[in-house]
């Protein structure tokens, strides 16, 4: 019992290493029923985990003030929870967020993380400028927390869509949680608005899409997928180190 | 490494990794009601500059960290859940940066979690799991559980991640001493009020005769409780673990 912690010689061999969209969604639906993780758990381990992935990326001591300045657009379905989420833990990581924040979901979770950035002093953005140059100019840094798999960019409504338009048009670093808002989580085809993200964070385990991501560094956040449920869905995760709750790829 | 930790409530309590184990001393408890109190810091003979910038923190009084908790809940909106699924991360990766597996024997190292009726009994079964991910090997203990979907929940994440719940309290110290190399104190918090009712007096009975090293999850349970009188759970003093009173006593905390 005690030290057995190494591979078992007869499980077959995983190569795997993107989810489909439907495994993605039947990995959280085995979380939720069988495991009885809550959504806010794991919204709250992702958006933690991302917020750490942007510091390994863009460490706070090498950054001026205006780099510290981070713009976290959110959508309103869980991608936009768990950029919620992941502006609380920068500015808890003493950078300067400020939330675009649209389209807002009328659920409890989603307002709950909204009055926990505002108690914050996180500001939020009631419109988002459409002068590429302002956002450049006020920003070091963007976090795409707008669409995650299986959301149509029409679903999220004008806002949200203008906001990707412009966010294409950015010269500085762009960060995607989970896969670049407006890719087709299958294929990585980028729609009209689909982004070039220099980094993207994928959340528990990468998604197809992520087979086409060509950006600066690839990560895996949220450090929760427990090995039954890896081994379930053949499943190769980087390993994490030590207490790391990201990954690069 | 070391310095005193408080955020949003939340703090660790741990032994670093450099300090001796301590034999068992049998010498009885002598708890101070003040220790919830501003702590004054011994001066001098302490050259760590960690432990002397520790002063620098504040450290909460009990009626403190009820408020802030309070304000977290009612004015942040923050949920238990969240915040305990953080708090017990924290715990995890600072017992992890205090006691990492390369310096444990066992491979994977084992550590008992002992979980208390409240809360601070959730973070503890939050810290298990967590350090199940870290690749620790961590056996619970939780006897009264709260029939409550927040903690029922839990422990199902808990069990579907084949983490073993002990049916009773090991008897004697060095059946804990064997068999593991760490002990996660999840047993009381900071709004512990009152009697220590069984089965938690015997625990702590029990846990007062370990060598092997404890990590408290916010306080040590028992930790001004007059009436104890068997031995609270260890203190920092002069360098050394020591199981007598933490009056006047410097804490090494580890920060996440």
């Amino acid at each position: 019992m005690i030290g057995a912690a190494s591979r078992d010689p007869a499980e077959a061999p995983e190569d795997r290493r993107f989810l489909s969209t439907e495994e993605a969604a039947a990995l959280e639906r085995e979380l939720l029923e069988d495991y009885r993780f809550g959504r806010q758990q794991l919204v709250e381990l992702c958006g933690h985990a991302s917020a750490v992935a942007v510091t390994k990326v863009f460490p706070l001591p090498a950054l001026s003030r205006k780099q510290k300045t981070v713009l976290v657009v959110c959508g309103p379905e869980q991608n936009g929870a768990v950029g919620l989420v992941c502006a609380r833990h920068l500015r808890v990581f003493e950078y300067e967020p400020t939330i675009f924040y649209p389209t807002r979901s009328l659920d409890p979770l989603h307002q709950d993380l909204t009055t926990q950035c505002e108690k914050m002093d996180i500001p939020f953005l009631s419109y988002l400028p459409t002068e590429v140059q302002l956002i450049n100019d006020a920003y070091g840094l963007v976090v795409d927390a707008v669409l995650g798999p299986g959301v149509e960019p029409r679903e999220v409504g004008g806002p949200c869509t203008r906001a990707l338009a412009t966010l294409k048009l950015l010269s500085i670093p762009l960060v995607s949680l989970d896969i670049p808002s407006g890719w087709d989580a299958e294929t990585g085809e980028d729609s009209e608005d689909g982004l070039r993200p220099d980094v993207l964070v994928s959340l528990g385990a990468p998604k197809r899409c992520a087979g086409r991501f060509s950006g600066r560094h690839h990560f895996v956040a949220g450090r929760f997928v427990p090995d039954d449920v890896r081994r379930k869905f053949a499943l190769r995760l980087p390993g994490y180190t030590g207490t790391d709750c990201v990954a690069a790829l | 490494m070391s310095r005193l930790w408080s955020l949003f409530g939340f703090g660790l309590l741990v032994a670093g990794s450099r300090l001796p184990r301590v034999r068992s001393q049998a010498s009885a408890c002598r708890v101070s009601p003040t220790w919830w109190g501003p702590q004054r810091l011994s001066s001098g003979g302490r050259g760590d500059p960690e432990v002397m910038a520790s002063a620098q923190v504040k450290l909460l009084s009990q009626e403190e960290a009820q408020a802030v908790d309070e304000e977290l809940f009612k004015e942040y909106q923050f949920s238990v859940d969240q915040l305990m699924e953080l708090a017990g991360l924290s715990c995890a990766t600072a017992i992890a940066k205090a006691y990492p597996p390369t310096s444990l024997s066992r491979s994977p190292p084992t550590v008992l979690v002992i979980c208390g009726p409240g809360n601070n009994g959730g973070d503890g079964l939050v810290c298990a799991r967590h350090l199940k991910l870290f690749g620790y090997q961590p056996t619970i203990y939780y006897p009264k559980r709260p029939n409550k979907p927040l903690f029922t929940a839990l422990v199902t994440q808990c069990e579907k991640m084949d983490i073993p719940f002990l049916g009773e309290m090991p008897p004697e110290p060095q059946l804990i001493d064997e068999l593991y190399e760490l002990v996660v104190d999840a047993i009381f918090g900071f709004s512990f009020k009152g009697d220590v009712r069984e089965p938690f007096r015997n625990i702590l009975s029990v846990l007062s005769g370990l060598t092997v090293p404890i990590a408290s999850i916010d306080i040590p349970s028992g930790a001004g409780f007059k009436e104890v009188g068997i031995g609270a759970l260890p203190c920092f003093e002069d360098g050394m673990w020591r199981r007598e009173t933490l009056e006047g006593s410097s804490q090494t905390c580890s920060s996440p």
